[in-house]
């Protein structure tokens, strides 16, 4: 090839999500203690049981350790450091998009976002949240003929206490592990789904997270509920702008599915990953949890993990009703100095659960990739099934991927098999595509998407071409 | 040394003492041929003469490093470009070996390949429906079930299938040189006439094809205006198409022969000439 | 190299606490269940083994193997030739501080040093064992000259009905096309603990086979731990471990590849019945160097019972780009239409099921060396099933 290129090349496109919106934001002052925490839900107008919830947690926290059993490496935070509260200057939320800064629109529309009416997506519903707070959710009335809620976790905190008090840490408990503990003390904003007994909800919901300030660590909640034979579609994107610091992303995300409900939770995250010398980007540390409470439930979750320059998450399923099933379709790929610990961990708890693993790593530059996923089927998952399949890609001989499934099993009538590969992309089939008249870096991008084909085709119309796209970006002058 | 069949037809492609090799291995070692448009060239030889090489080196392998000489393709020098390049102007290799490509759409490559060459062109680029409608139609060449379209490229096709799908593309591709590396290999007699069928029906006054193969049998169902027989890297003898069949009777032990005889009057070659990047 | 005992067979006798003297003898605490390596096996189920050594010289430097019949082109070697090569392949796998190590060490372990030259046919090694209660160690290095080939089986057993701990810690230098194949066949009963090391170096061209089988025991650890140190050898291993009762099998197995062209193929299996619980942890490195390795794991695992439990975790960790690397994970109990054919043949359920297991034994018992045979392993491992 003219550029006698190896594959190791292609992965280095400049971030293009890198701007910083320039608006007046309230911040409080940088630093954690138990007033902070107290300050935070003063802000935010919160009732007793949020504060004793965000207390508990907080002082839970105090007692823990940073985890460091995950094969990444990063220098110590300093928790003191970070800005725990950040909200553009805007007295209330608006009621109509017209009172909305136009600053704010226009950087949901450099993302790709509109929310303005003539232009937003028609059968998308999308909460945004900038920094700390959420600032617009469109379509809300049409939702609400429906039953549908779907608002930003404060909103829900002030109108529907009831739920948010009955169903928040029930699934990630505050205590978990250490940043859902810090997640618990500090979160700010995040989305809040809730879909009535029977109601198939009418469009995609989405949330699109946008950290702008450079010293603000981003702790946002989710927290989504399909009663009875309901159904609901969820999709999360996320940027952040260039900085040189690490910026930390800390979220919890819980899901709760009654009997015969399903959520499809979908994630595309392109946080900033940092330069090329792993300078900058954000610390992606996020526990998600879906518990299938109710029997026939379903949970699944697709992710396409592009961003971060250290991604930290396993979304999980805890398979409690009886038939209950859970998903996990993964895409991650680390460039230049990314680190990646991604998979997911399926609890076998009730007879008949059933789940599937597929997920697909891609390792290029001087990136670590490593596959962490849990199996578990306990005494009384009678004729609980599990596939799982993890296969790694290398993109040039500087990258690693490692796969740990662990599996562990304590009921005989249960099945579970893995299957792992690595392969490469080969010089035969370059060549073949080239010698089609395919362009080397097009060649690279269709076999890589080829490789993921099973995943994307799990994220909802819209956002599989988007997907695509992004790795293409990603791997833009990887390989050349 | 090769035959001029149609003097006053463009030349397309013109091979001058071409030397290249594999990890060092010299494997080419001057092979001279001229192909002009309307024709149809074949190459022959036993395993290891280079011929498979040699189209490798057409079309930009980069495995194989050319050591020496020129490749002009339509006066231009084809050995400056890359593989993607050269297919985009005209220039088709139709493998001996497709490989598997598991997940990518074997309709999606074939759209992105054509609109490739379509470009190149100056013509309009097909969208997925236009494109359906060229497909379906190229699919009778090579009698082909469309079930195919919709698998990952060549994933699991038998040999003849894979074949098939070669020819399709030479189809779509429009290639003005097409160059055939062992098409026949692996093929039963129905899956050769049909794959041979495709290759006659392309072929028109205004580009070539170079047939490389090791058996007569394709040459009763695509007949040649030229044969060549390739030895240690070079063509040993050109001629008509008789010079298949008289190979088909004799054999190739006279190879060895010409062979040896070249040995003795040549001179030791001076060192390798300085290698010359493949682009 | 070896230390000298750090107790005296006299002091052991006094009735201290096991897992003190264990401690002591070892010079380091035994492992926790908060290390990753020991999470599923807690060593503490040593406790029950009583202070004392079993070998037959009672903690004394007494050689069981004086008596030995070398094949032709092994040779016994002693004193410093002997010591000149002990502890390379345990420093080399990355295990010569580990824990069941040191503790073969501080145990006094009788030590046998073979070089093997040509084609020295089969060995069967001796492990004997005393009446006695206690510790007793083996320490073995075997070192294949290039181009050597020996096919060796040890059947490490424990005295009937005695509570004692076997201490096998075998190293391997296999030199340039030099073949191994072993077969270490564990049977032991509740009382009764292994803890085997084996550590081998391959060098280029070297084919490593080896067979650890182990059934009965109270508590079983196998360690295979394997480095390619130029790549380009073959290894392939097999384990196979059978649990009921309250019983536990580990094996954490370890391949590292520090060249190219290197080969790994690896079948785990195990079976699971009663409350019995079965690790299997296997790890395989593959760093930038060593391109085109081509390696598969597969893990294997038949739950009978719901009061059993298995803990399975592959560790693959891949730095280079070129390689093939698969490795696949499998746990369900016996295929209900096996199971059904058979009887349908008019065959009991028990008797099917039996055939069954049989059957996924066999796979890997019949890659023991051919002196395996009369032990009968599978009537060993399974009863008359």
């Amino acid at each position: 090839m003219s550029s006698t290129a190896t594959v190791g090349d292609l992965v280095s496109q400049t971030y293009k999500y890198g701007f910083v919106t320039d608006i007046a934001t309230d911040k409080i002052a940088k630093g954690l203690s138990e007033e902070v925490v107290r300050l935070i839900s003063s802000m935010k107008q919160e009732p007793a049981f949020l504060l004793d919830f965000r207390l508990r947690a907080y002082r839970q926290w105090l007692q823990m350790e940073e985890p460091d059993w995950a094969t990444l490496g990063y220098p110590p935070i300093d928790y003191q450091e970070i800005i725990y509260y950040a909200a553009p200057k805007q007295q209330e939320k608006k009621t109509s998009l017209d009172e909305v800064d136009p600053k704010l629109l226009e950087t949901f529309e450099k993302l790709g976002i509109p929310l303005s009416e003539q232009k937003r997506l028609s059968n998308v519903a999308v909460d945004a949240v900038f920094d700390s707070v959420s600032i617009a959710t469109t379509f809300r009335e049409q939702l609400a003929e429906h039953g549908v809620i779907f608002c930003s976790i404060s909103e829900a905190v002030k109108d529907h206490p009831d739920l948010v008090e009955r169903y928040l840490g029930t699934v990630v408990p505050t205590n978990d592990n250490y940043f859902a503990a810090l997640n618990s003390a500090v979160f700010s904003d995040g989305s809040f789904v809730y879909i009535p007994k029977g109601v198939e909800c009418p469009m995609e919901l989405s949330t699109y997270f946008r950290i702008n300030s450079g010293d603000t660590g981003q702790f946002e909640r989710t927290l989504i509920i399909a009663e009875e034979a309901s159904t609901v579609s969820y999709l999360e994107g996320c940027t952040a702008p260039m900085f040189d610091t690490n910026q930390l992303h800390a979220a919890v995300v819980e899901l709760v599915a009654l009997d015969d409900a399903s959520i499809k939770y979908s994630t595309v995250q392109n946080w900033y990953a940092g330069d090329e010398n792993g300078v900058g980007g954000i610390y992606n540390f996020v526990t998600k949890r879906g518990q299938c409470r109710g029997d026939r439930s379903r949970i699944s979750w697709t992710q396409v993990e592009t961003g971060s320059a250290i991604t930290w998450k396993y979304p999980s399923c805890v398979l409690q009703g009886a038939d209950s099933v859970g998903e996990f379709y993964s895409v991650a790929l680390t460039n230049n100095r990314q680190q990646a610990d991604t998979g997911t961990k399926m609890v076998h708890v009730g007879p008949r659960t059933r789940s599937t693993i597929v997920s697909k790593g891609i390792s290029a530059g001087h990136s670590a990739n490593s596959y962490r996923g849990l199996v578990q089927i306990g005494p009384k998952a009678v004729g609980a099934r599990n596939y799982s399949q993890c296969d790694s890609m290398l993109i040039g001989d500087q990258a690693a991927a490692n796969t740990y499934p662990y599996i562990r099993c304590q009921q005989p009538q249960a099945s579970i098999e893995h299957e792992a590969s690595t392969c490469r992309i080969s010089e035969d089939q370059l060549f073949y595509l080239q010698s089609r008249g395919i362009g080397f870096e097009e060649a690279v991008s269709m076999m890589v998407s080829g490789f993921c084909r099973d995943v994307f085709n799990q994220l909802p119309m819209e956002f599989a071409a988007e997907a695509d796209k992004l790795l293409a970006l990603k791997l833009e002058g990887s390989v050349g | 040394m090769s035959a001029v069949i149609r003097p006053d037809a463009p030349v397309l492609l013109e091979i001058r003492d071409l030397h290249a090799s594999v990890e060092n291995q010299p494997i080419l070692k001057g092979v001279n041929l001229t192909i002009r448009a309307g024709e149809i060239h074949a190459v022959m030889g036993r395993n290891g003469s280079g011929k498979s090489t040699l189209s490798k080196v057409l079309a930009g392998h980069p495995a194989y490093t050319v050591t020496g000489g020129s490749v002009l393709y339509r006066g231009e020098n084809l050995l400056d470009l890359d593989p993607e390049q050269r297919s985009r102007i005209g220039l088709f290799l139709g493998f001996q070996y497709p490989v598997e490509i598991p997940g990518v759409s074997n309709l999606e490559f074939l759209r992105v390949a054509t609109n490739a060459r379509r470009k190149e062109r100056g013509d309009e680029e097909l969208d997925t429906f236009a494109f359906e409608d060229v497909v379906r139609e190229r699919l009778s060449v090579v009698q082909m079930d469309p079930a195919f379209l919709d698998r990952s490229v060549n994933e699991g096709f038998s040999g003849g299938e894979k074949k098939r799908n070669e020819i399709l593309q030479m189809a779509l591709l429009e290639p003005v040189v097409a160059i055939l590396d062992e098409t026949d290999s692996g093929l039963d007699i129905d899956a050769l006439r049909i794959v041979a069928g495709g290759v006659n029906q392309l072929s028109s006054p205004d580009n070539s094809t170079l047939l490389i193969t090791h058996y007569q049998r394709l040459l009763d169902l695509i007949t040649p205006d030229a044969v060549h027989v390739m030895a240690a890297g070079r063509i040993l003898r050109s001629g008509g198409k008789d010079l298949a069949l008289e190979l088909e009777r004799s054999g190739y032990e006279w190879v060895d022969a010409e062979l040896a005889r070249l040995d003795g009057e040549a001179a030791p070659q001076p060192a390798a000439p300085q290698p010359l990047e493949v682009a | 190299m070896l230390a000298a005992p750090a107790v005296t067979a006299a002091a052991a006798g006094s009735g201290a606490p096991a897992l003190a003297w264990l401690a002591e003898l070892a010079g380091a605490p035994l492992p926790t269940r908060r290390e990753e390596d020991w999470r599923f096996t807690d060593l503490a189920a040593l406790a029950a083994i009583p202070a004392g050594f079993a070998s037959p010289a009672a903690g004394q430097p007494v050689d069981p193997w004086s008596g030995l019949n070398l094949p032709a082109g092994v040779t016994r070697l002693t004193g410093p030739a002997a010591e000149a090569q002990l502890g390379t392949a345990l420093a080399a796998s990355g295990c010569d501080q580990h824990w069941p190590v040191r503790l073969n060490g501080g145990a006094c372990p009788a030590l046998l040093v073979l070089k093997v030259e040509g084609d020295a046919g089969s060995l069967e090694l001796p492990l004997p064992v005393s009446a006695a209660e206690g510790v007793v160690a083996w320490r073995l290095l075997l070192v294949l000259e290039p181009g050597a080939r020996l096919e060796l089986l040890q059947v490490p057993a424990p005295a009937p009905g005695q509570r004692q701990l076997l201490s096998l810690v075998s190293e391997v230098v296999l030199g340039a096309g030099a073949r191994l194949q072993l077969g270490c066949l564990a049977q032991g009963h509740t009382h009764a603990a292994l803890l085997h090391h084996l550590a081998v170096r391959q060098a280029s061209g070297s084919e490593l086979q080896a067979t650890l089988v182990s059934s009965g025991w109270g508590l079983a650890r196998h360690e295979p731990r394997v480095v390619q140190e130029q790549g380009a050898a073959r290894t392939r291993l097999l384990g196979l471990q059978r649990v009921d009762g309250r019983q536990l099998a580990d094996t954490h197995s370890f391949v590292r590849f520090d060249g190219p062209d290197g080969e790994l193929d690896q079948l785990h299996k195990a079976v699971a019945d009663g409350s019995g619980r079965s690790v299997f942890n296997g790890a395989v490195q593959v760093p930038r160097l060593a391109q085109r390795t081509n390696a598969a794991q597969l893990s294997r695992t038949l739950l009978l019972s719901d009061r059993a439990r298995i803990d399975t975790k592959p560790q693959l960790e891949i730095v280079a780009d070129d390689v093939k690397c698969a490795h696949g994970a499998t746990v369900s109990q016996l295929q209900s239409e096996e199971l059904f054919y058979l009887r349908s043949r008019g065959i009991d359920a028990a008797t099917a099921a039996g055939l069954l297991q049989r059957a996924f034994c066999h796979e890997v018992l019949r890659e023991l060396p051919a002196a395996a045979h009369r032990h009968d392993p599978l009537t060993a491992l399974l009863g008359a099933a």
